[in-house]
């Protein structure tokens, strides 16, 4: 019988429903939308830091004191230690492999370039534009400045692999006058090396100044075969909170297993000093620390933001469900004629209710959903990821506001004389 | 005859009004404290993204970056833009001089700058110790403490070429990169100790704003510093514009969503209120009210809501739209008086559309409604 009557009114009016529907399904929508792409904006923005370049990097644990000013580094081949290339693989198998997202090794060399008109001090600067490693028990990664340094831009092509090429900085081929397609000699110590120009790099860093040839290249040129000297590693982390920031060495057993096992910039930093024998990785703070900062602000934001849609939602359900209860006066009133008990009368219309809550809810979920959905790909590219574990919050939401909205007219309602209501009074 | 029927309305139905002016009231505020939010945030973000530092520097356009230098009358032009230009939120010069640590026998870099201005600029550093206050003192790279031993508070000696200069550590920076390999002193002393008075090789920027008025900085100082190159570090601006763009889509289309569902939840309380007055309207009618006067006091109700409701809600949504700015950027936000106009347009939008079925009353016989038979909108 109760069943009934609520099929009933559910069936018998659909069209006094449909504001009020739209208004929940609409609500529950924004809601459930703001609160999907506020879960899953944390993670996309941390992937779209990581155009800002490497957030760690490794340099050789015995070294000297680099002589660096402006990121080129002034030291002889012979001064300082160097990495072993033949390691790296190993950086794609360690805990937190999966958010190791690139890494391009470095090693400079002091050249000569020698052209008719003139001689010039520079540096070689030998690295992977997109290369192919192989790691153990896994497919090939292909990583190189292509991922780690993308803001880089080159005109013309770049060098292949370990070819006997290089892209010239643009303040540099401005200076000298190179063209891509040149060929230009470079001394280094004793020997003499013909580089064909594939292209002009323009870095907005040392670079500018500077030859940027294949790794290989460099080794050869160097003296040290499959050797490297800095590398500079894209990693997704997690900001730091004031957890990752204590010194793990004073953390117990299980406090050290917890920072080991959360992707802090510093104890992934950790890992792939451990993976890299005589390696010493730090954590580029410039980048990590301020990426921290800024995705705490736009966080922040967000989640108030969602905050400003939820108590939209709410009021938007919360007035609809006491306006449809308002709506049903005189039907009330002739249960109530009829001889329905009180108590069971704001049973009947709350059942009702929540029904059309939790339908209107489910709805306005996948709704939701799909929109967070359009919004992440218009934004990102990517589509959010839907938060199955949002329904239960969504509709509990949508159930509780509706209730509350709900029970003060409900109250009024079933204390009412049923007599001058019916009259129209 | 008008306004005392649409005074007596009023005071009859309080509870239904009330319930209805609470939504305008909030939706009001909640539209109005986000779109408050949304036109400043341009801004916002881009002094956030600021703790980034440096995105554009100064260098002397001949010869080699690491020789070249630049005069400090460069300096002095950039150091006057800074005062008069508010984009430019920091700006430092730097002298590099590669000099020798007698007590290890090693080399080291020694960066003069304004200490002061560098450190609005690398929010990022850690320090260990305290920032120098002397001309004496400096601030030492951590990879340089550790392969020299020094530790904060500790004197030693810089040489280059013969003669000597000695620095007190005040602090230890530990910042991840370059920083670490150098030893930064105010720039008088490292332009004594290299004996290259009133030279710089460089000088850092930190300005805000989009790419456009980035690249508008950087082009009056191209001209007005025709010896020097002038050039964005792409990372730090070509990455952050794409960032923050995204950023602002994002809030924008979440606030979109947030006003419509707003607008719908004023236009349906509306609508309800309509239907509760069907009764009223059969009632006059029925005694012989013109279907239009019938009509201009129901929209006068609706209108005096949206109104009252409107200006409680603005007032209501600056603050907090303060508070959103202040919990999220740590700064408090200006009005932005286009919220007004916006904000009652859409209430007054909603408010009336939601009263639109109304129109259907000089269709209706009032009898039927008298008689409470299905007259539903």
């Amino acid at each position: 019988m109760f069943a009934r009557i609520i099929f009933e009114s559910m069936a018998r009016n659909p069209r006094r429903k449909m504001l009020a529907s739209a208004v929940l399904i609409l609500a529950t929508a924004v809601a459930a939308a703001t609160l999907t792409v506020a879960l899953d904006e944390g993670n996309r923005l941390a992937h779209e830091f990581r155009s800002f370049g490497a957030n760690i990097l490794v340099t050789p644990q015995a070294d000297t004191v680099p002589l660096e000013i402006g990121g080129l580094d002034t030291r002889p081949v012979s001064a300082g230690s160097y990495l072993r290339e033949a390691d790296l693989g190993k950086l794609k198998a360690i805990f937190w492999r999966n958010n190791i997202e690139g890494f391009t090794p470095f090693l400079q060399v002091p050249a000569t370039i020698e052209t008719p008109q003139a001689t010039v001090e520079t540096t070689l600067v030998g690295t992977w534009y997109r290369q192919a490693i192989p790691v153990p028990d896994g497919p090939e990664f292909v990583t190189g400045v292509e991922s780690t340094n993308p803001w880089w831009e080159v005109t013309g092509a770049w060098f292949s692999g370990g070819a006997k090429e290089c892209v010239v900085g643009r303040m540099l081929a401005d200076r000298l006058d190179i063209k891509p397609g040149q060929t230009i000699t470079i001394r280094t110590g004793a020997t003499n090396t013909a580089l064909r120009v594939t292209g002009i790099i323009s870095t907005g860093g040392s670079e500018d100044q500077a030859l940027v040839a294949p790794l290989a290249l460099a080794q050869q040129l160097a003296g040290q075969p499959g050797m490297y000297r800095t590398l500079m590693v894209t990693a997704l982390t997690k900001p730091e909170d004031a957890f990752g920031r204590e010194n793990p060495k004073q953390m117990t057993p299980v406090e050290y297993e917890r920072w080991y096992c959360s992707p802090y910039p510093a104890s992934i930093a950790s890992q792939v000093q451990a993976a890299l024998p005589g390696s010493s990785a730090k954590v580029v703070r410039r980048v990590a620390e301020s990426e921290g900062r800024v995705l705490g602000r736009v966080s922040a934001l967000f989640w108030l933001i969602t905050l400003g849609a939820m108590a939209a939602a709410t009021l938007a359900i919360a007035a609809m469900a006491a306006a449809s209860v308002v709506e049903r006066r005189s039907e009330v009133a002739l249960m109530k004629a009829l001889g329905a008990p009180s108590g069971l009368l704001a049973w009947f219309f709350l059942v009702e209710q929540l029904a059309v809550a939790v339908a209107g809810g489910a709805l306005g979920f996948g709704l939701g959903t799909l929109l967070a959905r359009g919004l992440g790909r218009l934004v990102f590219g990517v589509p959010s990821t839907p938060q199955p574990i949002l329904l239960p919050v969504v509709l509990t939401i949508a159930a509780g506001v509706v209730a509350a909205g709900s029970l003060l007219p409900l109250r009024r309602m079933v204390r009412l004389d049923p007599a001058p209501v019916l009259r129209g009074e | 005859m008008f306004w005392r029927i649409f005074g007596r309305e009023l005071r009859a139905s309080r509870a239904r009004l009330a319930l209805a002016l609470l939504v305008v009231v909030s939706g009001a505020a909640v539209v109005s404290a986000l779109v408050n939010l949304q036109l400043d945030i341009d801004g916002k973000l881009e002094r956030t993204f600021r703790v980034f530092g440096a995105n554009v520097l100064v260098t002397p356009k001949n010869g080699a970056a690491s020789q070249a230098l630049m005069p400090v009358s460069a300096w002095d032009e950039i150091a006057a833009r800074a005062r008069s230009d508010n984009r430019i939120v920091g700006a430092a010069p730097y002298l590099y001089v590669v000099a020798r640590i007698p007590a290890a026998s090693a080399d080291a870099i020694v960066a003069g700058t304004d200490l002061n201005r560098v450190r609005e600029m690398s929010s990022w550093w850690k320090l260990d110790g305290r920032w120098p206050s002397a001309a004496a003192e400096a601030l030492v790279g951590a990879d340089v403490a550790r392969k020299l031993s020094i530790t904060p508070g500790r004197r030693f000696t810089v040489d280059y070429g013969g003669k000597q200069q000695a620095f007190t550590a005040a602090g230890i920076i530990t910042a991840g990169g370059p920083e670490d390999n150098q030893i930064f002193t105010g720039l008088a002393p490292a332009q004594q100790l290299a004996g290259l008075d009133g030279r710089i090789s460089l000088a850092q920027l930190s300005v805000a704003g989009s790419a456009t008025q980035i690249r508008q900085v950087m082009n009056n100082l191209s001209a007005a510093l025709p010896d020097a190159n002038v050039r964005p570090i792409p990372e730090f601006t070509t990455a952050e514009a794409q960032l923050a763009e995204k950023i602002r889509m994002l809030v924008g289309a979440t606030v979109t969503l947030i006003l419509a569902l707003t607008v719908l939840g004023v236009l349906a309380s509306m609508a309800a209120l309509a239907t509760e007055r069907r009764h009223d309207v059969g009632v006059m009618k029925a005694i012989g009210g013109p279907t239009p006067r019938i009509i201009r006091l129901f929209l006068a109700e609706v209108g005096a809501l949206a109104l009252a409701g409107t200006i409680v809600g603005c007032l209501l949504g600056y603050p907090l739209s303060s508070w959103i700015s202040e919990r999220a950027f740590g700064s408090g936000v200006a009005m932005q008086w286009e919220v007004v106009p916006l904000v009652t347009a859409l209430m007054f939008g909603a408010a009336l559309a939601g009263a639109l079925p109304l129109r259907l009353l000089g269709r209706i016989r009032p009898a039927v409604i008298l008689r409470g038979e299905g007259w539903s909108l």
